[in-house]
């Protein structure tokens, strides 16, 4: 039942932030309303550690295809915590503009509306049920990327649609083979996972391994694996910071989700290959994402750039078939969502504080503003996996899984490709914080905030050691409480989990891990 | 009586794939608008015809359902949530000149029906006729229509055509899925025109063109810095 | 045997006694269409009376090919007639000296020396409208050559009265894919290869927008009469070649049936088979009533085309019938 409820609050939500009541009414009821999914999120997770399965009584219409298991628990409780923080940093965010209420409802309300439909992607179990609700997470989420009504941000969010709509295409066919091949395997069960994994022996090899081809290419648009990546870093980047966070840090795992789903039905069919091309692709992703890392311009198109990378290592990890590389698939599932979020929460900070999105026209943070500075050094070598954080534990055990194995040659390649991204964002990262103003800057428009208040000069770029001796020093800016507390929040789990796996989380881990299998 | 029924369901698939080359060559958007229109109520047609040779009347309802969402409410959504003079809109120059792009998508359906023949063998005994090459042909027409085509319309008929390619091969494949299925898959149809057409009309209030495929602002290689609008925030 | 030979050359007859009838029918229903009242259905004919009762003028210039062509032209669709069928569906004394793709060299052969005419006089619109007709030409042929391949691959054979039987037999053939986007494409070549709307405006005077019908500018008197004559049976035999052997192959005269109806009594005699092909002819005729009134509704409802976007129609063409073709060996 709880299930259901979890489902009606974002609706409930969207309904009463709709109500034109005083300005900062949306805020506190999305803050409030994902309070609560966080709470029962959390219930239900530790419910379903226990070992428990979550299914809703009544079997009745759309009911009887919502079941929850362990790897479901594991991203609704993401969903639901990512969801908070952002809800959180979205209120000093936001604030900062002065935006008329209607835009302001209309933000809350495609929030809690994006909200629900990323919920119920893990609930449901009929296969395509989820893939409508895959299509309407991208659908709700177009109008929050290009919330600016910028050149860019509308530019991103026609590229987002459109190859999330073209991917979602491609997998739609390959969830109707699905369907054929569990027609013609005989087996009389419903046509859900645990459904599949059943019929799976019976079925034609040749449909099942078509329809896996199909969804991973079409799915894995949505996730951002290379070659369909080319989306992933202009929505990524053009997006509202708190959004970026929603969906570099759990829209993008939620999609993969889906396609985790198919492995133990690839499994359990003697002639389908499923490792192989979750491993080729994956490494081809990490390869791609850490040297494009190299030469980015922008630090919200690094962090998305970083999103494509870790969705390759899950893969790979994934793709690696034991069951410890499992186990850190899903710790790297975990890991990645709260460390990403917390990185683009850092980086919407940056982008108050200095106004502009280019790595060159931003230096010396630390003087600016404290707090942003060191919150993207933190993000920065969190998610390149630097101990003891969060994603080092989980890169840390997909790597021995892979050593243990035997697969040298991917564990290796994986290994280089890491350090190759560690070294591309802690460059950008080093540079926009603690480089001094003298290097490259780009043209006036960066003289105006370094300068606090004083009128920009006209010979920027020309000068700049006789304009930096004059110049008075720089005036450090407070960041919104609001955002100042969400990068608490997001914080605490990033250092948590890189020292400690707390035991409920260690059950809801293997749990998930074995639902893979 | 079968064979021609057989024979109908043929030619039904053959018009559908004429209708997909339309779409990716046709210059005028509501010239694609007609072509896609047309497409959808094939697929209606094959449908009920794939019914009266099974004896089901499951694909009726799927017929029917396909017969007023897509030539009747996409049309009319399109029209109010984006401005009525991107219809008027034909594209000058293209991508790729019509008949090079007109040879490479039949390259493409050549390739689908390789790609559709083990599938459709796999499935069963039962006649299925052409309709799952031509489905995974019209699947790849629309998506080489996204590849090619600039203008706002074209690609987002190119989009609902591939669920129109994907479908076509369904109806003959996967022929008993829930009707709550079918049902929620024309609903999220109708939300993409939706969603695409307010975008749509925020492309054209705020750059001033639908030509959106030929926006390419967002590179690594950008030469000015952010833009003053980003300061203004 | 005497009559297979008479039946053929009745058929040439035909061919050449109504050419001029379906031209005049067809300008006076564009006419009509136009709210206007046209000129006479037989005015083609006076036209052509006119024109043999004039003096021919000729340019010094102009070498053998100039006098030659206009016997060429009307000579080389009554070759073709003899090969296909217009009036029965049987084998006639001539139908094997050459299949489908003959007769469609022989007609281009025709066109050919039309081409050469046009470019022999030093005329300067004379090359201009003769590379038109050849780049239409040119881009035609590939479509023509899948279209007879495509019939000859279902059919089995490339004589045409062959391929006729083939379409009839079981009614569910006729909505055979193939069959139907085979139609379409050769619908798409009548208009190109007969100059029509939207590939070259028949009526126009404008010489710089020309391409069919520059090939006649220079001629006068009895050329002129013959260019005109084997320009209308070249439509004629092409109207036929589609009617007869692709869209709708019945209402021949059968060797004891008229189309589909078994002629009474059922003793077969010589003078029943000539009654039979003479009740064919306004059959024919009707048939070729119907589809003028199709084509003149597309040439009323489109506007022609622009030179470079000619090879974009006959591209779309060409796609089709290789979709038909593909639709029959892939099916």
């Amino acid at each position: 039942m709880s299930v259901i409820v979890l489902l009606l609050i974002p609706l409930a939500a969207t309904a009463l932030v709709c109500l034109p009541l005083k300005r900062a009414w949306p805020m506190g009821v999305t803050v409030a309303a994902n309070l609560a999914l966080l709470i029962l999120t959390a219930r239900l997770a530790w419910w379903v550690a226990d070992g428990n399965a979550a299914v809703s009584a009544p079997q009745v219409w759309l009911l009887k295809w919502i079941a929850v298991d362990g790897l479901s628990a594991l991203i609704l409780l993401l969903i639901a915590l990512v969801a908070t923080t952002a809800a959180i940093f979205s209120i000093g965010y936001l604030g900062h503009e002065n935006l008329p209420p209607f835009k302001l409802r209309l933000y809350y309300a495609n929030y809690n509306l994006f909200i629900f439909s990323m919920l119920a992607v893990p609930v449901l179990a009929e296969p395509t049920l989820v893939w409508i609700v895959v299509e309407l997470t991208t659908l709700c989420s177009a109008l929050l990327v290009s919330f600016d009504n910028t050149r860019e941000a509308l530019e991103a969010s026609w590229k987002y649609v459109l190859l999330s709509l073209m991917g979602a295409g491609l997998a739609l066919f390959g969830f109707l083979v699905l369907f054929a091949a569990m027609q013609a395997s005989g087996v009389q069960t419903a046509y859900t996972w645990n459904g599949l994994v059943a019929a799976a022996p019976k079925m034609p090899p040749i449909l099942l391994q078509t329809s896996f081809v199909f969804i991973l290419i079409g799915l894995g648009t949505k996730v951002g694996l290379v070659p369909m990546h080319t989306w992933l870093p202009d929505a990524h980047s053009q997006a509202p910071s708190p959004v970026c966070a929603l969906l570099s840090g759990v829209e993008t795992t939620a999609v993969l989700y889906v396609i985790l789903r198919l492995f133990p039905v690839m499994h359990a069919s003697p002639g389908a290959h499923a490792e192989i091309w979750a491993l080729v692709l994956g490494l081809i992703s990490v390869g791609t994402a850490a040297f494009l890392l190299l030469q980015v311009r922008d630090y919200k198109r690094m962090f998305a750039y970083s999103t494509v990378e870790h969705m390759g290592v899950i893969l790979t990890a994934v793709g690696l078939g034991a069951a410890v590389a499992g186990y850190g698939a899903m710790q790297q599932i975990l890991a990645h969502s709260v460390t990403k979020s917390f990185c683009f929460f850092a980086a919407g900070s940056v982008l108050l504080m200095a106004g502009t999105r280019e790595i060159a026209a931003v230096r010396e943070l630390v003087r600016r503003s404290p707090v942003a500075g060191a919150a993207l050094v933190f993000g920065g070598l969190a998610i390149t996996g630097a101990p003891p954080l969060a994603i080092f534990l989980s890169e840390f055990t997909i790597l021995k899984a892979g050593l243990t194995q035997g697969q040298y040659l991917a564990t290796g390649l994986l290994a280089a490709f890491i350090v190759i991204a560690f070294f591309g964002v802690m460059l950008h990262v080093n540079r926009m914080v603690f480089g001094s103003p003298t290097e490259g800057r780009m043209n006036g428009s960066s003289d105006k905030w370094m300068n606090g208040s004083q009128p920009a000069s006209s010979d920027g770029a020309t000068t700049p050691s006789i304009h930096q001796s004059k110049s008075p020093p720089i005036q450090p800016a407070r960041l919104p409480f609001s955002c100042g507390l969400a990068l608490v929040l997001a914080a605490i789990p990033v250092l948590v989990l890189g020292l400690y796996m707390p035991e409920p989380l260690h059950e809801l881990l293997t749990q998930a891990a074995a639902v893979l299998k | 009586m079968n064979q021609l029924v057989e024979n109908l369901n043929a030619l039904m698939g053959g018009l559908f794939l004429l209708a997909a080359f339309g779409m990716v060559a046709m210059r005028q958007a509501r010239g694609c608008l007609n072509l896609f229109i047309t497409q959808s109520v094939l697929l209606a047609a094959s449908a009920a015809l794939l019914g009266v040779r099974y004896h089901s009347e499951h694909l009726y309802g799927v017929a029917i359902v396909n017969l007023i969402s897509k030539p009747l409410i996409v049309p009319w959504l399109l029209r109010k949530t984006s401005l009525e003079e991107i219809y008027t809109r034909r594209e000058v120059d293209q991508v790729l000149n019509i008949p090079t792009a007109l040879l490479i998508a039949l390259g493409l359906t050549i390739l689908a029906y390789f790609l559709g023949r083990p599938l459709s063998n796999a499935v069963g005994s039962e006649f299925r006729g052409p309709n799952v090459s031509i489905g995974i042909a019209g699947l790849l027409l629309g998506a080489f229509t996204l590849t090619v085509r600039r203008e706002a319309v074209p690609l987002l008929l190119g989009v609902l055509a591939m669920e129109n390619g994907a479908f076509f091969a369904g109806i003959a494949i996967s022929r008993n899925l829930p009707m709550l299925v079918e049902l929620a898959i024309a609903t999220d149809g109708l939300i993409i025109v939706f969603i695409m057409g307010v975008l749509t009309r925020a492309v054209q209030k705020h750059i001033g063109t639908t030509a959106v495929g030929e926006l390419a602002a967002l590179k690594e290689e950008a030469a000015e810095p952010a833009s003053e609008e980003v300061l203004a925030k | 045997m005497t009559q297979r030979i008479l039946f053929n050359l009745l058929q040439v007859l035909v061919v050449m006694i109504f050419a001029p009838l379906a031209s005049g029918v067809s300008s006076r229903l564009k006419e009509i269409i136009q709210s206007k009242r046209g000129p006479s259905i037989f005015q083609p004919y006076r036209d052509l009376w006119k024109l043999f009762h004039k003096d021919e003028i000729v340019s010094e210039d102009s070498s053998w090919v100039f006098r030659f062509t206009p016997y060429m032209v009307f000579v080389a669709p009554i070759f073709v007639t003899l090969l296909i069928p217009v009036l029965t569906n049987y084998p006639l004394f001539f139908a094997f000296m050459g299949d489908m793709l003959g007769g469609g060299f022989v007609l281009s052969l025709g066109g050919f020396f039309a081409t050469l005419a046009a470019v022999d006089t030093a005329n300067p619109y004379g090359p201009v409208g003769a590379s038109r007709t050849r780049m239409v030409g040119f881009l035609a042929e590939p479509v023509f050559m899948i279209v007879f391949f495509t019939v000859s691959f279902v059919a089995g054979s490339t004589i045409p009265y062959i391929v006729q039987q083939k379409w009839v037999t079981p009614l569910a053939n006729f909505f055979l894919p193939s069959h139907v986007l085979l139609v379409l494409a050769f619908l798409m070549l009548i208009l190109a290869e007969g100059g029509r709307i939207p590939v070259d405006n028949p009526t126009g005077h404008f010489e710089l927008a020309m391409i069919d019908e520059s090939k006649s500018l220079e001629y006068s008197g009895r050329g002129f009469a013959l260019m005109k004559w084997g320009g209308q049976m070249k439509f004629f035999v092409l109207l036929c070649i589609f009617l007869n052997v692709l869209v709708t192959p019945w209402g021949l005269a059968g060797n004891q049936t008229l189309g589909a109806i078994s002629l009474l009594p059922p003793v077969t005699g010589p003078d029943l088979r000539l009654i039979a092909v003479l009740l064919a002819i306004p059959l024919v005729l009707f048939k070729i009533l119907c589809f003028l009134l199709v084509l003149v509704a597309i040439e009323s409802s489109l506007s022609k085309l622009r030179l470079f976007r000619i090879s974009e129609f006959l591209g779309a063409a060409f796609i089709t019938s290789v979709a038909a073709m593909i639709a029959q060996v892939f099916l």
